[in-house]
């Protein structure tokens, strides 16, 4: 009896060996945890990332989620991968906090732990769609070169303290003053998330400056109702509109010429990069300053930030009308 | 097989047996399925989850012999938690907090209580409104904030195990045993079964209907408090959405538990059984990476079929 024992540990231990050494190139389990199923934007990520599995050949992804967005269900499908014994666990989380407390249990059992989309405030990688700055930037390199570099513009946001916009905001006036110190923004009016109100707040504004040549609308529901303002206005492409949103609900407005650019990030891109974050991961290669391969992405390099690591998946991706039929989010 | 006279909740009718049979089928499929099911520390994954489900099933038991029923549960668990979290973070301290947690669950169950048998509105529509208004009290104390950093000692009550079993099992197994016992072995018991049967000819009895039925709905909230409580504990953090349908999981549990929605039957070893074979199936699909969609569906069908059986079984019986 005590020597099937002692044999069964030196088999165990010579098995473990074995793992570690082929670790590198082994093949992996990644479950893929978005905020919600169903939806068009995470069919996208979900299309980027199976993209990415079948490229690697040595990653078998199981995309599960839940079909509304509940922090809970997430809680619930990670522990699940936990007992499953996965590789990683990659997840957009529905709750920074919620989530965190499970994910740490799952490093503690040494699954490796990947964030996309939105973090959490326990993981080893976040792979990062934009940063706040690029979005700024890309928003007023936009409207600088549809409407000139004097402008003048008037921004449409959520609420005042919405975070993301502020942030947005900032970096905006941050490029403006750096790049087009004459370019005036007349006024900013924060109509909430309803897209009637942004419709409305935008014919004020046209009302209230009639020589207006642009409007940034920072919002998914600001930017049609913005859009659909000018162009009943029968202003399209005299009052150029910029802003965020999903491509889908914009290319009605993209094709008829009031809007020509939808800035966003490309979520097929960010689910493939994951993918390969996921890899790098396991792999071990996943160190601050270090440069990994994604596949037709080219190279990135790993930075480290507040938590841990940092992949960003670069500037942000313009819709207009030459793409935006190829997206169906 | 023949038709014993049923004692209720007491000796072991034929849907019963049905479920064990469906689980065991479950157990052996699920672990044809995945490698990682079959093992100790899934199991008590399992119970993990399962326990705040089972804490409303229990309440749930009762309301429904009543020939009641109560959707407000799932809220309730949401505004509990949402109370507790709240009052933390002004500073209470954190079990004084837990307590009134679960003591708003209670009221809540009490105004339900209240109004179903001084108002004489049915408990369906009567739960189907505070459904909204606890959820949106919920919202309301919140502002969609989510309230969060706990000590760790009340965390263990939702993360924290006694060897390899978890908190939360511990507490749910007293429970289960304490209102079992009271279902089947006290007065209170045989009058929410008599008030299912026949709510009219119970009251020519003597029965207090009425203090007997608020009673209950107050159990019920009480009970889905102390779920919010936990469930606070086990994701560290309260959340207004917390515990949205809930109440439909746990009707689940207690139909698939035998338990007749007309009232009169059904017992706690039943619903027990119906919880322990929606979470085998539930955890089994889940590691096997079936999508949510999809188990949803093979869910709804297995109470379908096991509802069907019971309704043979109970013809051919002669029972119900």
């Amino acid at each position: 009896m005590k020597r099937v024992f002692v044999l069964l540990s030196v088999l165990a231990l010579a098995v473990a060996t074995v793992f570690a050494l082929a670790q590198s190139g082994k093949k992996i389990t990644v479950v893929m945890i978005p905020k919600l199923v169903g939806i068009d934007y995470f069919n996208a990520t979900q299309k980027g990332a199976e993209e990415a599995a079948k490229e690697l050949g040595n990653v078998t992804l199981r995309y599960v989620g839940p079909t509304e967005a509940s922090a809970a269900k997430q809680i619930e499908l990670i522990e699940n991968a936990i007992q499953a014994k996965v590789d990683v666990i990659s997840v957009a989380a529905n709750d920074p906090k919620a989530l965190a407390p499970a994910l740490q249990k799952a490093r503690d059992a040494g699954i490796k732990v990947v964030t996309w989309d939105a973090d959490a405030d326990s993981r080893d990688v976040f792979t990062n769609q934009a940063t706040f700055t690029g979005i700024g930037e890309a928003l007023i390199d936009s409207m600088v070169d549809q409407i000139g570099k004097d402008g003048p513009a008037a921004i449409i946001t959520s609420d005042l303290t919405a975070p993301n916009q502020n942030s947005w905001i900032a970096a905006m006036k941050d490029k403006i003053a750096k790049a087009y110190p004459n370019f005036k923004i007349v006024d900013t009016k924060a109509p909430g998330e309803d897209q009637q109100k942004a419709f409305q707040a935008a014919q004020d504004l046209m009302k209230a400056y009639p020589d207006l040549k642009g409007i940034f609308a920072l919002s998914s529901v600001a930017f049609p109702g913005a859009a659909d303002a000018v162009k009943q206005a029968g202003k399209s492409g005299k009052v150029a509109v910029v802003g965020l949103s999903t491509p889908k609900q914009m290319a009605p407005f993209v094709k008829d010429g009031t809007v020509r650019d939808v800035v966003l990030w490309n979520p097929i891109d960010l689910g493939y990069l994951s993918i390969y974050a996921a890899r790098a991961a396991v792999d071990g290669t996943l160190k601050e300053g270090a440069k990994i391969k994604a596949g037709r992405l080219g190279e990135y390099t790993v930075t480290k930030d507040k938590l841990s690591l940092q992949i960003l998946l670069g500037k942000p991706f313009i819709f207009n009308k030459s793409n935006i039929d190829n997206f169906n989010f | 097989m023949s038709a014993k006279p049923t004692k209720p909740g007491f000796n072991v009718p034929w849907s019963e047996v049905v479920l064990v049979t469906g689980l065991i089928i479950a157990v052996l499929y699920m672990n044809s399925l995945s490698p990682a099911f079959l093992s100790p520390s899934n199991f008590f994954q399992i119970t993990r989850i399962s326990a705040e489900i089972g804490l409303i099933a229990l309440g749930m038991t009762l309301v429904i012999i009543t020939g009641g029923i109560d959707l407000s549960v799932g809220s309730i668990l949401g505004l509990s938690g949402i109370v507790m979290g709240f009052l933390y973070t002004a500073g209470l301290n954190i079990w004084l907090a837990a307590l009134i947690g679960v003591a708003a669950g209670a009221l809540c169950g009490l105004i339900n209580g209240q109004l179903i048998t001084r108002a004489g509105i049915p408990p369906l529509i009567v739960t189907l409104a505070t459904l909204a208004i606890f959820r949106g009290l919920a919202l309301g104390i919140s502002q969609a904030r989510s309230f969060g950093n706990y000590p760790k000692e009340f965390l263990a009550l939702g993360a924290g195990y006694a060897g390899p079993i978890p908190t939360q099992l511990i507490v749910f197994v007293v429970l289960v045993i304490a209102v079992g016992l009271i279902l089947a072995q006290s007065t209170l018991g045989r009058f929410i079964y008599a008030i299912g049967n026949n709510a009219t000819a119970a009251r020519f009895s003597g029965v207090p209907v009425n203090r007997v039925l608020v009673l209950v709905y107050t159990l019920s909230g009480a009970l889905a408090g102390l779920a919010g409580v936990i469930f606070t504990a086990r994701v560290s953090s309260a959340r207004s959405d917390a515990g949205m349908g809930n109440e439909l999981d746990a009707i689940t549990a207690v139909v698939l538990g035998g338990a007749s929605i007309a009232g009169g039957s059904g017992s706690i070893v039943g619903t027990l059984l119906g919880l322990l074979l929606v979470g085998v199936v539930r955890n089994g699909l889940t590691l096997a990476f079936i999508p949510a969609e999809q188990q949803a569906i093979i869910i709804g069908l297995i109470l379908l079929v096991a509802v069907l059986l019971n309704q043979v079984i109970r013809l051919r019986t002669g029972r119900g």
